[in-house]
């Protein structure tokens, strides 16, 4: 039972993030400028860093959904996550007025936004810790503390 | 564990890798060691106003002089120009419509609704004119609305088409010069 939950947690959060670059894509020039909006990082770095989330979503969504590198995968989307829940909160907190920029359009950040955030950051973080459970390309990830285990 | 920090690096080469991949593929790039600033920086004060920011600013996207000049050059993005009159009638972007913050002539819109993109322009910089025009032409219809970044003085700076004379109609008849 735990493996399909695991299994359904990995595929959701792959598929949403999939999703997610597949909005960002068609005009990454407007996502940058969403970026920016957060004034988290220098102007000069906002497009490269622009072009390597949408890369990470794409890259880290396909092993989830696949259940390759499943651990590493959710790790990685965990901290995506825990970064934009982050900027976005510190945007509001300070009263900048600016788009989430999370599945393109136009939806403003909001601190639902933030809730929505967290609720995709709970089975992220279920299958770092958890493994990719069932239906996984790569089955065989040892669970956490394993290694720890066969040493000892 | 060393496996799994392993796995997390070259994951995020990968994706540094498909992203700029991705980034080189898209109908709208984004331009690669260009500084983007955040649009809410045209609005001094929108940090330290505590929540009080107008929603209204900082909501219609930029687009460059370069990104814009070509959508010019091939009549393929209309251009509103949101200055006064006199300073219209002095010079402005080739077949640019004016039209200050206010009112809208039907025929205007349904000019501007029939391009794929607009460009929206004033002689401030920081484009306070041009997003109040903007947002006024997206509340009422027109999709993809965009403010000119560094506004009249970048456009003219940088020898993109302009042309002059005054708007005697502000509207279409203009529009078609």
């Amino acid at each position: 039972m735990k493996g399909f939950v695991l299994a359904a947690c990995r595929i959701v959060v792959g598929g949403l993030f999939l999703w997610a670059a597949s909005t960002k894509v068609p005009d990454m020039a407007k996502f940058a400028e969403e970026v920016a909006n957060y004034r988290l990082l220098p102007a000069a770095l906002v497009p490269a860093v622009a072009a390597m989330v949408v890369g990470i979503e794409i890259v880290a969504g396909v092993l989830l959904v696949v259940g390759a590198w499943a651990r590493p995968a959710a790790i990685v989307v965990s901290g995506m996550l825990g970064v934009f829940i982050l900027g976005i909160a510190q945007a509001l907190a300070r009263g900048i007025d600016l788009k989430c920029g999370c599945f393109g359009g136009e939806e403003a950040a909001s601190w639902l936004t933030v809730v929505r955030d967290l609720a995709i950051l709970a089975p992220a973080l279920a299958v770092a810790i958890g493994g990719p459970g069932r239906l996984a390309l790569a089955s065989r990830e040892r669970p956490a503390g394993a290694e720890q285990r066969a040493t000892t | 564990m060393k496996r799994t920090f392993l796995q997390i690096g070259l994951l995020c080469i990968a994706g540094a890798v498909v992203g700029l991949g991705a980034n080189a593929l898209s109908p709208r790039a984004v331009v690669l060691g260009k500084p983007v600033l955040p649009q809410a920086e045209a609005q001094p004060g929108t940090c330290a106003t505590g929540g009080a920011a107008p929603s209204a600013f900082a909501a219609v996207p930029r687009i460059t002089v370069e990104q814009a000049k070509p959508l010019c050059v091939a009549c393929t993005a209309g251009f509103v120009d949101a200055r006064n009159e006199e300073e219209f009638a002095e010079g402005h972007i080739t077949n640019a419509v004016h039209l200050p913050p206010g009112d809208v002539p039907p025929p205007v819109l349904a000019q501007l609704k029939g391009y794929g993109t607009v460009v929206v322009y004033d002689a401030d910089p920081q484009g306070t004119m041009a997003e109040a025009v903007a947002m006024g032409l997206r509340e009422m219809g027109v999709k993809d609305v965009r403010v000119l970044q560094g506004s009249w003085t970048e456009w003219l700076a940088k020898g993109a088409p302009g042309s002059s004379g005054p708007c005697p109609v502000c509207g279409p008849a203009e529009a078609k010069q």
